[in-house]
Protein backbone atom coordinates (compact mmCIF):
# COMPACT_ATOMS: atom_id res chain seq x y z
CA UNK A 1 0.00 0.00 0.00
CA UNK A 2 0.99 3.31 -0.69
CA UNK A 3 1.62 6.58 1.64
CA UNK A 4 -1.13 8.07 -0.34
CA UNK A 5 -3.47 5.25 0.22
CA UNK A 6 -2.57 4.92 3.88
CA UNK A 7 -3.17 8.68 4.04
CA UNK A 8 -6.56 8.01 2.24
CA UNK A 9 -7.67 5.36 4.68
CA UNK A 10 -6.34 7.34 7.99
CA UNK A 11 -8.54 10.86 6.84
CA UNK A 12 -11.39 8.78 5.75
CA UNK A 13 -11.32 7.26 9.12
CA UNK A 14 -10.59 10.50 11.21
CA UNK A 15 -12.99 12.61 9.60
CA UNK A 16 -15.78 10.48 7.58
CA UNK A 17 -16.32 7.11 9.97
CA UNK A 18 -19.74 8.35 10.67
CA UNK A 19 -21.81 6.67 7.92
CA UNK A 20 -25.22 7.53 8.73
CA UNK A 21 -23.93 11.26 8.66
CA UNK A 22 -22.32 11.12 5.74
CA UNK A 23 -25.77 10.05 4.10
CA UNK A 24 -27.81 12.62 5.43
CA UNK A 25 -25.50 15.55 4.36
CA UNK A 26 -25.11 13.79 0.73
CA UNK A 27 -28.99 12.94 0.50
CA UNK A 28 -29.58 16.70 1.41
CA UNK A 29 -27.15 18.03 -1.64
CA UNK A 30 -29.27 15.29 -3.69
CA UNK A 31 -32.47 16.29 -3.15
CA UNK A 32 -31.34 20.04 -3.79
CA UNK A 33 -29.84 19.07 -7.04
CA UNK A 34 -33.20 17.70 -7.97
CA UNK A 35 -35.42 20.48 -6.24
CA UNK A 36 -33.05 23.67 -6.43
CA UNK A 37 -36.11 25.24 -8.51
CA UNK A 38 -38.37 25.47 -6.47
CA UNK A 39 -38.44 27.48 -2.76
CA UNK A 40 -35.90 25.79 -0.57
CA UNK A 41 -34.39 26.31 2.87
CA UNK A 42 -32.95 25.12 5.93
CA UNK A 43 -35.95 24.26 8.13
CA UNK A 44 -37.66 22.52 5.61
CA UNK A 45 -33.79 20.80 4.58
CA UNK A 46 -33.27 19.35 8.33
CA UNK A 47 -37.37 18.84 8.78
CA UNK A 48 -36.94 15.86 5.87
CA UNK A 49 -33.60 14.72 6.88
CA UNK A 50 -34.85 14.20 10.53
CA UNK A 51 -32.11 16.41 12.47
CA UNK A 52 -31.68 19.92 13.63
CA UNK A 53 -31.38 23.02 11.03
CA UNK A 54 -27.85 23.78 13.00
CA UNK A 55 -26.56 20.33 13.22
CA UNK A 56 -27.23 19.62 9.37
CA UNK A 57 -26.07 23.46 8.42
CA UNK A 58 -22.43 22.51 10.00
CA UNK A 59 -22.36 19.24 8.60
CA UNK A 60 -23.46 20.16 5.39
CA UNK A 61 -20.05 23.07 5.65
CA UNK A 62 -18.27 20.24 7.23
CA UNK A 63 -18.62 17.66 3.82
CA UNK A 64 -19.13 20.72 1.15
CA UNK A 65 -17.29 24.01 2.00
CA UNK A 66 -20.33 25.33 1.60
CA UNK A 67 -23.67 26.08 3.95
CA UNK A 68 -26.60 24.74 2.15
CA UNK A 69 -28.23 27.94 1.10
CA UNK A 70 -24.80 28.58 -0.80
CA UNK A 71 -24.36 25.71 -2.42
CA UNK A 72 -28.32 26.34 -3.76
CA UNK A 73 -27.36 29.35 -5.01
CA UNK A 74 -24.70 27.79 -7.07
CA UNK A 75 -26.18 25.44 -8.20
CA UNK A 76 -29.06 27.54 -9.15
CA UNK A 77 -26.61 30.12 -11.06
CA UNK A 78 -24.80 27.31 -12.97
CA UNK A 79 -28.36 26.22 -14.38
CA UNK A 80 -29.39 29.81 -15.32
CA UNK A 81 -25.68 29.61 -17.18
CA UNK A 82 -26.78 26.75 -18.84
CA UNK A 83 -30.25 28.53 -19.73
CA UNK A 84 -28.64 31.95 -21.15
CA UNK A 85 -25.72 30.08 -23.26
CA UNK A 86 -29.07 28.47 -24.53
CA UNK A 87 -30.62 31.83 -25.45
CA UNK A 88 -33.22 32.13 -23.05
CA UNK A 89 -34.40 35.59 -21.94
CA UNK A 90 -32.85 36.99 -18.53
CA UNK A 91 -36.05 37.37 -16.30
CA UNK A 92 -37.24 33.66 -17.79
CA UNK A 93 -33.97 32.09 -16.43
CA UNK A 94 -34.66 33.71 -13.41
CA UNK A 95 -37.69 32.30 -12.25
CA UNK A 96 -36.92 28.85 -13.89
CA UNK A 97 -33.84 28.32 -11.60
CA UNK A 98 -36.01 29.44 -8.54
CA UNK A 99 -34.72 32.74 -8.19
CA UNK A 100 -37.64 35.26 -7.33
CA UNK A 101 -36.48 37.90 -8.29
CA UNK A 102 -34.59 39.43 -11.60
CA UNK A 103 -32.64 41.83 -9.22
CA UNK A 104 -31.87 39.40 -6.31
CA UNK A 105 -30.66 37.03 -10.12
CA UNK A 106 -28.16 39.75 -11.37
CA UNK A 107 -26.87 40.88 -8.08
CA UNK A 108 -26.18 36.96 -7.18
CA UNK A 109 -24.67 36.11 -11.37
CA UNK A 110 -22.34 38.98 -11.01
CA UNK A 111 -21.21 38.30 -7.25
CA UNK A 112 -20.54 34.87 -9.08
CA UNK A 113 -19.34 35.48 -12.21
CA UNK A 114 -18.20 38.86 -12.68
CA UNK A 115 -20.79 39.50 -15.37
CA UNK A 116 -24.26 40.45 -15.25
CA UNK A 117 -26.97 37.81 -16.74
CA UNK A 118 -27.24 39.46 -19.78
CA UNK A 119 -23.42 40.26 -20.12
CA UNK A 120 -22.83 36.80 -19.58
CA UNK A 121 -25.12 35.86 -22.64
CA UNK A 122 -23.56 38.44 -25.39
CA UNK A 123 -20.41 36.68 -24.19
CA UNK A 124 -21.89 33.54 -24.62
CA UNK A 125 -22.80 33.95 -28.20
CA UNK A 126 -20.10 35.89 -28.94
CA UNK A 127 -17.63 32.81 -28.18
CA UNK A 128 -20.53 30.40 -30.26
CA UNK A 129 -20.24 32.87 -33.24
CA UNK A 130 -16.66 32.87 -33.21
CA UNK A 131 -16.49 28.54 -32.42
CA UNK A 132 -18.82 28.40 -35.14
CA UNK B 1 -5.56 37.61 -12.76
CA UNK B 2 -6.83 34.29 -14.49
CA UNK B 3 -6.02 30.69 -14.10
CA UNK B 4 -4.89 29.82 -17.64
CA UNK B 5 -2.54 27.20 -17.49
CA UNK B 6 -1.42 24.14 -15.27
CA UNK B 7 1.72 22.48 -15.74
CA UNK B 8 1.70 18.71 -15.28
CA UNK B 9 5.64 17.45 -16.05
CA UNK B 10 6.02 14.90 -17.77
CA UNK B 11 8.88 12.72 -19.47
CA UNK B 12 7.91 12.78 -23.10
CA UNK B 13 5.68 15.15 -24.96
CA UNK B 14 4.75 13.36 -27.62
CA UNK B 15 3.52 10.21 -25.44
CA UNK B 16 1.64 12.67 -23.17
CA UNK B 17 -0.45 14.59 -26.06
CA UNK B 18 -0.78 10.90 -27.13
CA UNK B 19 -2.38 9.44 -23.43
CA UNK B 20 -4.26 12.81 -22.98
CA UNK B 21 -6.13 13.21 -26.15
CA UNK B 22 -6.48 9.51 -26.94
CA UNK B 23 -7.26 8.00 -23.68
CA UNK B 24 -8.68 10.60 -21.75
CA UNK B 25 -9.95 12.61 -24.38
CA UNK B 26 -8.89 16.22 -24.21
CA UNK B 27 -7.81 18.14 -27.77
CA UNK B 28 -4.70 19.90 -28.26
CA UNK B 29 -4.93 24.15 -27.99
CA UNK B 30 -1.66 25.06 -28.69
CA UNK B 31 1.51 23.44 -30.05
CA UNK B 32 4.25 25.92 -30.83
CA UNK B 33 8.11 24.48 -31.46
CA UNK B 34 10.68 25.84 -28.85
CA UNK B 35 14.56 24.91 -28.64
CA UNK B 36 16.19 21.22 -28.34
CA UNK B 37 13.02 19.50 -29.22
CA UNK B 38 11.06 20.91 -26.60
CA UNK B 39 7.53 22.88 -27.22
CA UNK B 40 4.76 24.84 -26.01
CA UNK B 41 2.80 21.86 -25.85
CA UNK B 42 -0.98 22.49 -24.19
CA UNK B 43 -4.56 20.35 -24.21
CA UNK B 44 -8.26 21.55 -22.93
CA UNK B 45 -11.15 19.46 -21.99
CA UNK B 46 -13.99 19.60 -25.11
CA UNK B 47 -16.18 20.43 -21.69
CA UNK B 48 -14.18 23.43 -21.53
CA UNK B 49 -12.57 24.68 -24.68
CA UNK B 50 -11.64 27.86 -23.37
CA UNK B 51 -11.27 26.60 -20.09
CA UNK B 52 -7.37 25.98 -18.41
CA UNK B 53 -4.97 24.28 -20.46
CA UNK B 54 -2.98 21.44 -19.54
CA UNK B 55 0.68 22.43 -20.23
CA UNK B 56 3.29 19.25 -20.73
CA UNK B 57 6.15 20.45 -19.19
CA UNK B 58 9.11 18.52 -19.84
CA UNK B 59 11.01 19.82 -16.70
CA UNK B 60 11.77 15.99 -16.06
CA UNK B 61 14.00 15.27 -18.87
CA UNK B 62 15.66 18.83 -18.64
CA UNK B 63 15.87 19.59 -14.84
CA UNK B 64 17.73 16.83 -12.66
CA UNK B 65 15.03 18.34 -9.63
CA UNK B 66 11.94 18.22 -11.22
CA UNK B 67 13.05 14.55 -12.27
CA UNK B 68 13.56 13.71 -8.34
CA UNK B 69 10.52 15.19 -7.51
CA UNK B 70 7.81 13.94 -10.32
CA UNK B 71 9.39 9.95 -8.64
CA UNK B 72 8.74 10.80 -5.38
CA UNK B 73 5.68 11.81 -5.33
CA UNK B 74 4.76 8.80 -8.21
CA UNK B 75 6.69 6.05 -5.38
CA UNK B 76 4.52 7.75 -2.72
CA UNK B 77 1.38 7.40 -5.04
CA UNK B 78 0.24 11.20 -4.88
CA UNK B 79 -1.61 12.54 -7.28
CA UNK B 80 0.13 15.62 -9.31
CA UNK B 81 -3.33 16.77 -10.57
CA UNK B 82 -7.26 16.44 -10.50
CA UNK B 83 -9.96 16.48 -12.54
CA UNK B 84 -13.22 16.92 -12.37
CA UNK B 85 -15.72 14.49 -13.57
CA UNK B 86 -19.20 13.70 -13.75
CA UNK B 87 -19.01 9.75 -12.77
CA UNK B 88 -15.36 8.36 -11.12
CA UNK B 89 -17.34 4.67 -11.11
CA UNK B 90 -17.78 5.46 -15.27
CA UNK B 91 -14.51 6.95 -16.31
CA UNK B 92 -13.19 3.73 -13.88
CA UNK B 93 -14.64 1.07 -16.54
CA UNK B 94 -13.91 3.05 -19.50
CA UNK B 95 -10.35 3.82 -18.72
CA UNK B 96 -10.07 0.38 -17.52
CA UNK B 97 -11.08 -0.79 -20.75
CA UNK B 98 -8.44 0.95 -22.32
CA UNK B 99 -6.12 -0.30 -20.19
CA UNK B 100 -5.37 2.56 -17.93
CA UNK B 101 -3.41 1.39 -14.87
CA UNK B 102 -5.61 2.63 -11.78
CA UNK B 103 -3.51 2.76 -8.59
CA UNK B 104 -6.61 3.28 -6.40
CA UNK B 105 -10.10 2.34 -7.28
CA UNK B 106 -12.94 4.67 -7.03
CA UNK B 107 -13.37 5.20 -3.10
CA UNK B 108 -15.81 7.69 -1.21
CA UNK B 109 -14.39 9.89 0.75
CA UNK B 110 -17.06 11.54 2.80
CA UNK B 111 -19.24 13.32 -0.13
CA UNK B 112 -16.18 13.25 -2.79
CA UNK B 113 -15.53 10.09 -4.97
CA UNK B 114 -12.26 9.26 -6.18
CA UNK B 115 -9.65 7.13 -7.71
CA UNK B 116 -5.79 7.41 -9.38
CA UNK B 117 -4.90 6.42 -12.10
CA UNK B 118 -0.94 6.21 -13.77
CA UNK B 119 -0.61 8.83 -16.67
CA UNK B 120 2.24 6.56 -18.44
CA UNK B 121 4.27 10.03 -18.28
CA UNK B 122 5.43 9.78 -15.07
CA UNK B 123 2.58 10.95 -13.17
CA UNK B 124 -0.63 9.83 -10.77
CA UNK B 125 -3.69 12.07 -12.14
CA UNK B 126 -6.98 11.96 -9.36
CA UNK B 127 -10.43 12.06 -10.94
CA UNK B 128 -13.01 13.46 -8.38
CA UNK B 129 -16.64 13.91 -8.30
CA UNK B 130 -18.73 15.12 -5.89
CA UNK B 131 -21.56 12.61 -4.52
Amino acid sequence: MTFYEKEILRIRTLCFSNVKQTETVISTRTYIDNNFDKELNLNFLSYIRFTSKFHLLRLFKKYYGLTPKQYLITKRINESKKLLENGMGVTESCYLVGFETPSSFSTLFKSRTGLTPSEYQKKSNFHKVNHN
Amino acid sequence: MKIRVLSIPVQNQDNALKFYTEKLGFVKKFDIPLTEGNRWLTVVSTEQPDGPEVLFEPAPKNFEPAKTYQKALFDAGIPCAQFDVESVQEEYVRLTKLKVDFTVKPTDMGAARIAVFNDTCGNLIQIAQLI
